[in-house]
């Protein structure tokens, strides 16, 4: 009966895939263990099984150099995939493998940051004015005077370099808004943690904190100390969302700027566009939206945003519009093709 | 009874099995990579050039990463500043190539060789001078060359002449053989082969073996100890520039990585870390058995983060089978009395 029952139902989702499942989809990505990049290629494979012409997705994800991501590529390429989305290491360094990729007829898509190759395509998120959006409202929140804190990523990594030079950009525009502290996080926790200890131990007179991305965790800090909140700035991750909307009421004033890691389904979505022979620009870049607990408007995005049932660090944009189709369940799921 | 005799001495005399049995690891290495290479043909059929190239270009920094550490490891010490020193190699190479032609290059890469020699001696020095022990000195030197690294390239950038790049990646004869292995067995047969017929090669294996031991037959303990320091500078710096001809670019976190993956390839390659054991043709094919794994499971399909786990485990795998063999040699005289003086 069961044996019956799985027949059935082989048969039934084998029998299209001869006729219109015709695309292998390569992925590559060198950071592991990170939930921004496991969503990322989540929603790859989401949106993989929503499109309906995908067969196989082949993924290359290890933690490694520009090099390593060079070799993951050259295999890819050898593994016979049509298309590859891939968050690239470096933004000069994969020019030569996305040619010799391109050069084979092969589509090359790569989110979240950004690349100098010509024959590639790019979808990533406006760092620049990601850090601008956010350290704006931060230092207007503050009255244009006061100590800030930077909590960057990881040093010598592009998206961090950008949201640098926008953050320092919108920071010449507030001469009486001063930085105190710039700390690098790596984008991990345990480091951005003791960082805030020790600026919270040392009575360093802090105003405002902008983060990089590792928000809740600052948040966190000033709860376990019992130190009176300042405003923060972070990025769409859920537990940050759940305290904006849920720690108002105590005094924590913040925003959250848009980052999706669902990049990543975005980018399959244009790639196979180009596949099927449509014509789509070579760069697109997303804007990112701001989230404040202060107005209304913000308040209630961030309140339907938020989802008990996440970790604290998953990215609750979870739609690209207008590229991605997949279902939420879909993507939370991770379900392949 | 005899079964167990003619095993213990083998077709081609004592002679030939004394070169098996201390080749045994190394022979087992090249084993290992050929049962690879035949996994990867049976999972990908049209195995060609584009992917030989793949594999050499991929396998090159390891490589020479695997072979500094051998030098340094075979003199009895280690060094944890080998991947901090190639990301340096790197960036100096990247930064000052940008722009120039190829001839000006090669002159950079040389004065970069010859300050990765000075680094590595560096290295050996302070540890000679002030006691302190290699792994805390050179610990302490992967931070010093990791924030140097920084310092000279601050993200990625810089560059190489395209022809350059094609030291590794181009070939010279056939696309089945691309110039990077042919750089790799030049640069290696220069360092190794003087060294291996010298009194200077077999002062460094008597040093790793038994420092004290050495010293008292008149082995110039210290020098020796620089001189391999020195030596796995200058190869660092190699590896430096083959993951410049790579990647195309200089980029000060690259190297990184390349510290204990070193160390992973002259585990597999036989090189015992204790010292004064090994060679340095496993480690180079270990290299490119751990630059093989990953590209396998690519195109087998296997889930990423299993990849991870199945070098770990061939690791503990074949140095478990590594320390088997010294086992079967020390009861091989109890079974046979012949080979046994001949071994010893």
């Amino acid at each position: 009966m069961t044996a019956g029952l799985l027949a059935v139902a082989c048969g039934g989702s084998a029998a299209p895939a001869t006729g219109t499942k015709k695309y292998v989809v390569g992925v590559s990505n060198t950071l592991t263990g990170n939930g921004f990049r496991e969503e990322m290629i989540c929603s790859i494979k989401a949106q993989a099984k929503a499109s309906g012409i995908v067969s196989k997705v082949v993924v290359a994800n290890r933690t490694t150099d520009p090099s390593g991501q060079i070799a993951d590529v050259r295999n890819l390429i050898s593994a016979g995939v049509n298309v590859i989305v891939m968050n690239p290491s470096d933004r000069s360094a994969l020019d030569a493998v996305i040619k010799q990729a391109t050069d084979k007829g092969i589509v090359v898509v790569t989110v979240d940051q950004g690349v100098t190759s010509t024959t590639a395509y790019q979808l990533y998120n406006n760092q620049v004015k990601y850090a601008q959006l956010g350290a704006d409202w931060l230092f207007k929140q503050l009255g244009s005077k006061g100590n800030v804190v930077e909590m960057r990523g990881i040093n010598g990594v592009s998206a961090d370099a950008d949201r640098h030079q926008g953050f320092l950009a919108t920071l010449a525009k507030y001469p009486n808004i001063k930085v105190v502290k710039e700390t690098f996080t790596n984008w991990s926790l345990d480091p951005a943690a003791q960082q805030i200890k020790d600026i919270l131990g040392s009575g360093l007179k802090v105003d405002g904190i902008w983060t990089s991305g590792i928000d809740s965790t600052v948040v966190d800090q000033y709860v376990t100390a019992k130190k009176p909140f300042v405003p923060v700035v972070g990025a769409d991750n859920n537990a940050f969302i759940g305290q904006l909307a849920n720690l108002k009421s105590q005094g924590l004033a913040g925003a959250a700027v848009t980052n999706p890691a669902t990049v990543g389904g975005a980018g399959l979505a244009l790639g196979l566009d180009v596949l099927q022979g449509k014509t789509e620009p070579h760069l697109v870049n997303l804007d990112p939206i701001i989230w404040d607990n202060q107005s209304s408007t913000g308040l209630t995005e961030l309140q339907n945003h938020y989802d008990t049932k996440l970790d604290a660090y998953y990215g609750v944009s979870f739609q690209v519009a207008p590229w991605t189709t997949y279902t939420k369940a879909d993507l939370i799921a991770c379900a392949d093709v | 009874m005899s079964a167990a005799a003619t095993a213990g001495r083998p077709p081609g005399g004592p002679r030939f099995g004394r070169l098996l049995r201390r080749n045994a690891w190394t022979l087992g290495t090249y084993a290992l990579f050929v049962a690879v290479m035949i996994f990867t043909i049976s999972i990908h059929p049209d195995y060609g050039p584009f992917e030989v190239q793949s594999l050499v270009v991929g396998a090159l920094p390891l490589a020479f990463a695997a072979v500094a550490q051998t030098c340094v490891v075979l003199g009895g010490g280690i060094d944890l500043s080998i991947g901090a020193m190639m990301a340096v190699a790197n960036v100096l190479a990247a930064r000052y190539m940008l722009g120039h032609d190829f001839q000006t290059a090669l002159l950079i890469s040389v004065a970069v060789l010859f300050g990765g020699t000075l680094a590595g001696a560096l290295n050996g020095l302070i540890a000679l001078r002030t006691k302190v022990p290699d792994i805390v000195v050179t610990l302490a030197m992967s931070f010093v060359w990791g924030g140097v690294a920084l310092l000279i390239l601050p993200k990625p950038g810089g560059g190489a002449p395209d022809k350059f790049g094609e030291l590794a990646s181009g070939s010279l004869f056939t696309p089945w053989i691309p110039n990077g292995i042919l750089l790799l067995v030049g640069v290696v047969a220069l360092v190794w082969i003087p060294l291996r017929f010298r009194g200077l090669g077999l002062a460094l294996y008597a040093i790793g073996s038994d420092r004290t031991a050495a010293f008292r037959r008149g082995v110039r303990v210290g020098p020796t100890r620089v001189f391999s320091d020195a030596l796995g500078g200058f190869l660092a710096a190699c590896g430096g520039l083959a993951l410049l001809m790579s990647t195309g670019i200089g980029s000060p976190l690259a190297g990184t990585i390349y510290t204990l993956s070193g160390v992973s390839a002259i585990v597999l390659g036989g090189v015992s870390l204790a010292g004064g054991r090994g060679g340095v043709t496993g480690p180079i094919v270990a290299a490119f058995v751990l630059t093989l794994v990953p590209a396998d499971l690519i195109l087998s399909g296997t889930d990423p983060n299993l990849g991870q786990v199945i070098q770990g485990v061939l690791i503990v795998l074949v140095v478990m089978a590594g320390g088997l063999a010294p086992l079967l040699r020390r009861r091989a005289p109890r079974t046979t009395d012949e080979t046994g003086v001949a071994a010893a």
